[in-house]
């Protein structure tokens, strides 16, 4: 007889199945789809430095290997429910969050690889953008010319809760130190977008700036989201609460695909960016 | 506003962004007191050389177009429109034609010319 700790983890994760390996990842795919049909490279040959068949065919890598994970998934589900004995696998009897957290990952591999990829398409549409004129806005950029400092503030209170709570009333056995990491390297790319170097050489200036603000929001968000969870986790051990564990883990991975790849989604709407700058005529980037 | 250098062009990358700032002030388009990007953000956003943009920023700043306020960045001149209508270069330019006109009247030949500049120059960064 289940009890109502794992009726909650199973539905929760069945939650996190569905959302990394089934909805976004449509999403995702119907957006390909909505370019290279709206978009064809006879009148957006900027779009596509490589033949389009190729874009035509990671496509659908992308699509099977999100169904495989998808199915995966539901294995892991299966597994968890009929064959596994969870003593073997959490020192309190309860399901380990192990679970959650390693099917997730699995999850954000091939979410993982597609950023990659844009990396390397950027790359080639540099290497084959002949034109001599380059545009840049004469205008500085700084943080919260994006983001708002109240939501700033905010992430950086939930950061020091983090750390003091872990410092303070916890057993202070690096969790502050791996959040701080992550926060950093999250900082570190936030500043990459705001002064780096321009990856799309076509991409228009007030695009650019959407992404920006887009990418930004998203870390801002993530890191919250981390604090949030690091607080949690070290609540948990304070008032005994690590039968939440594997809940509190699978609700993470969810929260953050919705607050990374789901903002980026609705916030980049393919309506409303600039695609002429793709058009074949002698253009400045 | 946007600004915009072509690579291809004879003009030197960094004359031509001191040019287009000159006339955006000029223009009305930046006014006292506006903040320009950043060295690091303006070379990155144009690709170009990091020391390029600084080159201009500098040269700006003699010219009194722009200040530079430490961490705090490079703004607009409070007298920038005043000051981008000034050209040193072609005051240079101006005065050396005259200078030159006037010793070649006088009998002296263009290598003892080049000879004689090159010598105040080098004698003058000592």
């Amino acid at each position: 007889m289940l009890t109502w700790v794992e009726n909650l983890f199973y539905a929760v994760f069945l939650g996190q199945i569905f959302l990394l390996s089934y909805y976004f990842p449509q999403k995702i795919l119907s957006r390909m789809r909505y370019v290279l049909e709206s978009y064809p490279p006879s009148i957006y040959p900027k779009l596509y430095p490589k033949p389009v068949e190729y874009y035509r065919i990671g496509q659908s890598v992308f699509k099977v290997i999100n169904q495989f994970i998808f199915l995966l998934g539901f294995l892991i589900l299966l597994a968890m429910l009929f064959l596994v004995d969870h003593g073997n696998f959490a020192d309190d009897g309860f399901i380990s969050e192990a679970w959650p957290a390693a099917y997730g990952m699995i999850q954000f591999l091939p979410l993982a690889a597609l950023e990659l990829l844009e990396f390397s398409q950027f790359k080639l549409m540099r290497k084959a953008n002949l034109a001599t004129r380059r545009k840049a806005e004469l205008r500085r950029r700084g943080l919260f010319g994006f983001v708002s400092p109240t939501i700033f503030g905010l992430a950086v209170v939930l950061y020091l809760t983090a750390v003091l709570l872990d410092v303070f009333a916890h057993r202070s056995d690096g969790l502050a130190m791996w959040l701080t990491g992550g926060i950093l390297f999250m900082a570190a790319v936030g500043a990459w977008n705001l002064y780096g170097r321009k990856m799309n050489p076509h991409q228009a200036i007030d695009d650019r700036a959407k992404q920006i603000a887009a990418n930004l929001n998203s870390l801002l968000y993530i890191s919250m989201v981390m604090s949030a969870f690091f607080i949690m986790a070290v609540a948990d051990e304070i008032f005994d609460l690590d039968f939440l564990d594997a809940i509190l883990m699978s609700v993470y991975f969810q929260v953050i695909m919705i607050l990374s790849i789901g903002h980026v989604l609705r916030n980049l709407k393919l309506e409303d960016i600039d695609f002429d700058v793709y058009k074949n005529r002698t253009a400045t980037t | 506003m946007q600004i915009v250098v072509d690579i291809d062009a004879p003009e030197p990358l960094f004359a031509q962004l001191i040019s287009r700032i000159k006339k955006a002030v000029l223009a009305g388009q930046l006014g006292p007191g506006d903040p320009l990007p950043s060295i690091r953000q303006l070379a990155n956003d144009l690709e170009l050389n990091s020391k390029t943009v600084a080159k201009a920023y500098r040269l700006l700043e003699r010219d009194l177009v722009v200040q530079t306020r430490g961490y705090r960045g490079t703004f607009i001149h409070p007298d920038a429109k005043a000051n981008s209508g000034v050209d040193l270069n072609a005051w240079v330019a101006t005065r050396l034609s005259e200078t030159v006109a006037e010793f070649r009247e006088s009998g002296v030949t263009d290598s003892e010319i080049r000879i004689a500049f090159s010598n105040v120059l080098n004698d003058s960064s000592k």
